[in-house]
């Protein structure tokens, strides 16, 4: 399908306790568009970002990525895809081991970009997520917002196409949920097509955005 | 940063981090290979002493009185010629009484002059490809074919009893030297997962980014190559400084030559990389 980034078919999951997910769930998702689902804990909502990474495999329907077909992905398929998404919260976290400079910088690092190329990138991201002060520190001595900045600032270095965003309120309080949301804005303005997945209604309009509610294992 | 720097970085961050899990990881492998270097010199001196025996082993060709001297000259060119033969030393019947002289203490021959019956013979040497049984068995059927030659003694049981204990020796030493190297790798990768596991985290998040199994292993495998090849050296280095404090005066120690070491330097090295790939192969999965 010409510029659809996402194409999910009658998609049924199982968990791993033996339980029927979703039945018949169907997605698209075209690019520079973006989308919010909202669902309820236990809705599957992390099952969603996890089918699209690869870390989740249906037991039918069909998945269409970036235009490949995801159905029963190689390794190099599923780190091809990763590459071109962007993900924050949900199973996406910060490498511990790595300061918030090196956090950003590791998408580009993987992709073996140019280092000036890297630098220009992170120094960038850095100042526009006013995290420069943090820039040699490692993740266990950050805040809960400023975890959350790094993480879209690493799903921005590399220009994804997509960001995941699962959970984004999680543990924020309005105010910096609606900071964390400019953000989101400004990445879905640039021409980047986000997936939001949340538990409530977002506190303010992304651009070019269809509303889903995930009821009874289905997309409505 | 470049792929390969990063790799560098985290593998010396690993080892900067945990340096008690590093410094004992290092210090078993030393043990390790120290035993094993021990068992290496040994059997290479033990092999020497074996072969330095094995090169004093003489056949000894009887001819038969009736052989005229031209004949005699024949079956040295003979035996000469046999693919093996190293030397040939022809014994008149003087030459044998004389050392039956020298080892019964007295001539015994006395007044017999003319009536020596001691037989004329010819000792020759093996070249040291050749000392071995089935070797010596060959040269010692083809010589007796030639026409004029009446017996031949060597001393077959010693050698055969020394070719079983040479072979007792490499066999033992196989195994045991496959024991110990199993060791070292058991050693390594494990004390390699220890530092590993609390980042079994960090792990699942590069490869969440797209980074492959090999980037992520990498600095481990580099690690462990480091570890191993040090430990290694470690080693041969307490090997050789107790070669230089013991001395043994019935047999030489023998070292393995500088080529031989490095071999096993950057054979460890190897092991020490595989120890590392199997230390993080969980996480990878």
């Amino acid at each position: 399908m010409q510029g659809t980034l996402v194409h999910l078919s009658d998609i049924q999951i199982r968990t791993k306790r033996g339980e029927e997910l979703f039945s018949g769930l169907n997605f698209t998702l075209l690019a520079e568009r973006s989308a919010v689902i909202i669902g309820g804990a236990g809705s599957g909502k992390t099952t969603i970002t996890e089918l699209l990474i690869g870390m989740q495999r249906p037991i039918s329907g069909t998945i269409e990525l970036f235009g490949e077909q995801f159905q029963q992905p190689s390794r190099r398929q599923i780190r091809r895809i990763r590459r071109k998404i962007g993900g924050v919260g949900g199973p996406f976290g910060l490498v511990p081991s790595l300061t918030v400079a090196e956090n950003i910088q590791m998408p580009l690092i993987i992709a073996g970009e140019r280092i000036e190329h890297q630098k220009e990138r992170m120094l960038k991201l850095l100042g526009e997520f006013s995290l420069l002060n943090h820039a040699v520190q490692y993740p266990a001595s950050l805040t809960r917002v400023e975890h959350m900045l790094v993480q879209i600032a690493r799903a921005s270095i590399a220009y994804q196409p997509l960001m995941i965003i699962d959970e984004p309120s999680a543990g924020l309080d309005s105010r910096t949920y609606a900071r964390v949301f400019d953000h989101l804005i400004q990445a879905s303005r640039s021409g980047r097509s986000l997936i939001i997945l949340t538990s409530e209604k977002p506190p303010m309009e992304i651009p070019n955005c269809d509303h889903y509610t995930i009821e009874k294992g289905m997309l409505v | 940063m470049t792929q390969a720097r990063f790799v560098l970085r985290e593998s010396a961050k690993t080892l900067y981090r945990h340096p008690t899990i590093a410094l004992g990881s290092v210090l078993s492998l030393t043990l390790i290979f120290l035993l094993f270097m021990i068992f290496w010199v040994a059997a290479l001196s033990t092999d020497r002493f074996y072969t330095d025996m094995l090169r004093q082993v003489q056949m000894e060709v009887f001819i038969a009185e009736s052989v005229t001297d031209s004949g005699l000259v024949r079956i040295a060119s003979a035996v000469r010629s046999i693919d093996g033969v190293d030397s040939l030393r022809q014994v008149s019947k003087e030459d044998a009484r004389q050392e039956l002289a020298r080892l019964v203490g007295l001539d015994l021959l006395v007044g017999y002059d003319t009536l020596n019956p001691l037989p004329r013979s010819m000792i020759l040497t093996v070249k040291q490809p050749s000392l071995t049984v089935a070797e010596m068995m060959r040269i010692e059927q083809t010589i007796s074919v030639i026409p004029g030659v009446e017996d031949i003694l060597y001393s077959r049981d010693w050698l055969v009893k020394a070719e079983q204990t040479r072979s007792a020796i490499s066999t033992v030493g196989f195994a045991i030297g496959l024991l110990i190297l199993l060791t070292a790798v058991i050693t390594s990768s494990n004390s390699i997962r220890l530092m590993t596991r609390a980042r079994g985290f960090g792990f699942h998040q590069m490869m969440l980014l797209g980074a492959g199994r090999f980037f992520v292993a990498a600095p481990f495998l580099l690690e462990g190559f480091v570890i191993a090849g040090i430990s290694a050296l470690f080693g041969w280095l307490a090997t050789w400084y107790g070669h230089t404090r013991v001395e043994f005066t019935q047999f030489p120690i023998v070292l393995p030559t500088a080529k031989y070491i490095l071999l096993f330097c950057l054979s460890a090295a190897m092991l020490g990389a595989i120890s590392g790939l199997l230390g993080v192969r969980k996480l990878l999965r």
